[in-house]
């Protein structure tokens, strides 16, 4: 079943077009990872999903309902949780508190159950639990990512759109995060990914898209994405796998 | 130990300022030169209350308190939403129209005579040791102190409190997160001139009511500020008190006339020698 559906999205930032009509489509239950190299309008996609382009034309439906124009609070409601780039972990809050406040789109959260609830995640992401008193700007990179993944969990949504959940670091800390991306998935959340590292992105992804410069270039199961040349050549490393 | 006690109260005043100051920096990054004004139209308020329409005085202060709350939305609304996506700048030269539309609109309503207002309590004070604690005095102290215990509570023990930090900390991730952005602003706009108000209604009866208390009070919150560390909480605090001690130590021991000048000369050498303030900025960029 198709949970999010794009058709011909075009965004502005400034003068020009970042996307120029992107088709995309995310099924139920998928991981969808979304490729391409810098300033090819991923973060954007994810960007213009959450409400957070203003200039937008084209159609994002969500579970069936047209999501263009609506604000962040309201598209987050409706279970599309952003977990973006670079974390925005709130540097002055603790961990718990990070956590917490991910719980935000949804109404009528006792405080108990949101007490529940934050500990479900601490025991999920259990290196966060000694930190759980820490204040944001003291985590490190990968403890920051933990959180704002936890965080992003605790909206309990229907779509995950995580932005460069890798970037910046350390390739064990990488593959920890790879394996709470399949996690996640398991518990039956669907998952829109953007990566720089395609190897670890395919390697988890149901399909991919790769993006160049606001446009689809192919998109595919990761096997098919492997075997496209001019994929591999371009974006994909292609000497890291040739062969 | 007199004068400290007498410092404290006028610096608690200030301090209340400079808190509604710094809520509206951290929350919508917004440097508010009408906060004085806040300050001046509880004031007035008070007066209208109280003086005018001879309601109780507890009902007066409630009704002044509540109507400056109002007051704070329709302040957003006006001065700062149209305006929010230019920058900076654009809100507070904003802000700085509003205060002279204010001052002015005072004038014209009520008239330029200064007025007076009773204290709080009939009693004058009550005598402590050495030192004779002034009844309005006192009550200021009591009150700031309340207020500075309740927003700790909100804001460090309260769900709401944390989307309020969270707004104040990064507002498109809290939207992101479901946080009513625009709401938790109108609720820090109306927070904030309840503040103002109520520092406004504590220091009429030490003042004469005017149109121009409001320029030296918002002055001297802004110093508070500076002095504390800019945009934090606990700074304003201790900016405001450590402002009003200083400047009646130096009108009681150097000179009356030159009482503002004290606390403006205080603001230069922090400037110049520790320009981050008191508390510098808790928050540090960490990428």
């Amino acid at each position: 079943m198709k949970l999010l559906e794009i058709t011909g999205l075009v965004a502005r930032y400034g003068a020009g077009d970042v996307l120029k009509g992107l088709d995309l489509t995310v099924d139920e239950g998928e991981i969808v990872a979304l490729l391409g190299s810098n300033g090819a309008g991923k973060s954007t996609t994810l960007r213009a999903i959450s409400g957070l382009v203003a200039n937008l034309s084209g159609g994002i439906v969500f579970a069936g309902r047209s999501i263009v124009g609506l604000k962040p609070e309201a598209i987050v409601r409706l279970g599309i949780s952003h977990v973006p780039e670079g974390r925005r972990v709130f540097p002055g809050l603790t961990v718990r508190e990070n956590i917490a406040l991910g719980a935000s789109n949804r109404r009528g959260v006792s405080r108990r159950q949101l007490a529940g609830e934050v500990e479900e995640m601490l025991g999920f992401f259990a290196d966060l639990r000694r930190l759980e008193h820490a204040l944001g700007w003291t985590l490190s990179g990968g403890q920051q990512q933990m959180v704002a993944v936890a965080r992003g969990l605790m909206a309990k949504p229907r779509l995950l759109l995580l932005d460069e959940p890798s970037l910046g670091l350390a390739p064990l800390i990488v593959q920890q995060v790879f394996r709470i991306i399949a996690d996640i998935r398991a518990r039956g959340t669907t998952v829109l990914l953007v990566e720089q590292n395609a190897h670890m992105a395919l390697g988890v992804a149901d399909r991919g898209y790769v993006l160049e410069t606001g446009r689809l270039l192919v998109s595919g199961r990761p096997d098919e994405l492997w075997s496209n040349p001019q994929v591999r050549a371009a974006y994909l490393g292609g000497a890291a796998v040739a062969g | 130990m007199q004068l400290l006690f007498t410092g404290f109260g006028i610096g608690a005043i200030y301090a209340l300022v400079a808190l509604g100051f710094v809520l509206l920096i951290r929350a919508a990054a917004v440097v508010n030169f009408g906060q004085g004004e806040f300050a001046m139209l509880g004031a007035y308020l008070m007066v209208i209350g109280f003086n005018v329409l001879a309601l109780p005085y507890w009902l007066s202060i409630i009704l002044s308190v509540l109507l400056m709350a109002a007051f704070g939305v329709v302040f957003a609304a006006t001065t700062y939403w149209p305006l929010r996506h230019r920058g900076g700048l654009p809100v507070i030269i904003s802000t700085i129209g509003a205060s002279i539309f204010l001052e002015n609109l005072v004038l014209v309503l009520y008239g330029p005579e200064a007025a007076q207002i009773d204290g709080l309590f009939d009693a004058p004070g009550i005598q402590v040791g050495p030192v004779f604690m002034d009844s309005q005095y006192l009550s200021i102290i009591v009150v700031a102190a309340l207020l500075v215990a309740l927003q700790y509570a909100v804001f460090e023990k309260t769900l709401l409190g944390k989307k309020l930090q969270a707004t104040s900390q990064d507002k498109e991730m809290a939207s992101l997160l479901g946080i009513p952005v625009a709401t938790m602003i109108l609720i820090t706009f109306a927070y904030s001139s309840a503040l103002g108000g109520i520092a406004g209604i504590l220091v009429a009866p030490i003042l004469f009511v005017s149109t121009g208390m409001a320029g030296l009070i918002a002055l001297k919150a802004f110093a508070a500020n500076i002095i504390g560390g800019y945009g934090s909480i606990p700074g304003a605090i201790l900016g405001g008190l450590s402002l009003g001690i200083v400047e009646t130590l130096g009108a009681a021991y150097i000179s009356v006339p030159y009482k503002d000048a004290f606390a403006f000369l205080m603001l230069l050498i922090f400037l110049l020698v520790r320009p981050q303030g008191l508390f510098g900025e808790r928050i540090a960029e960490k990428a």
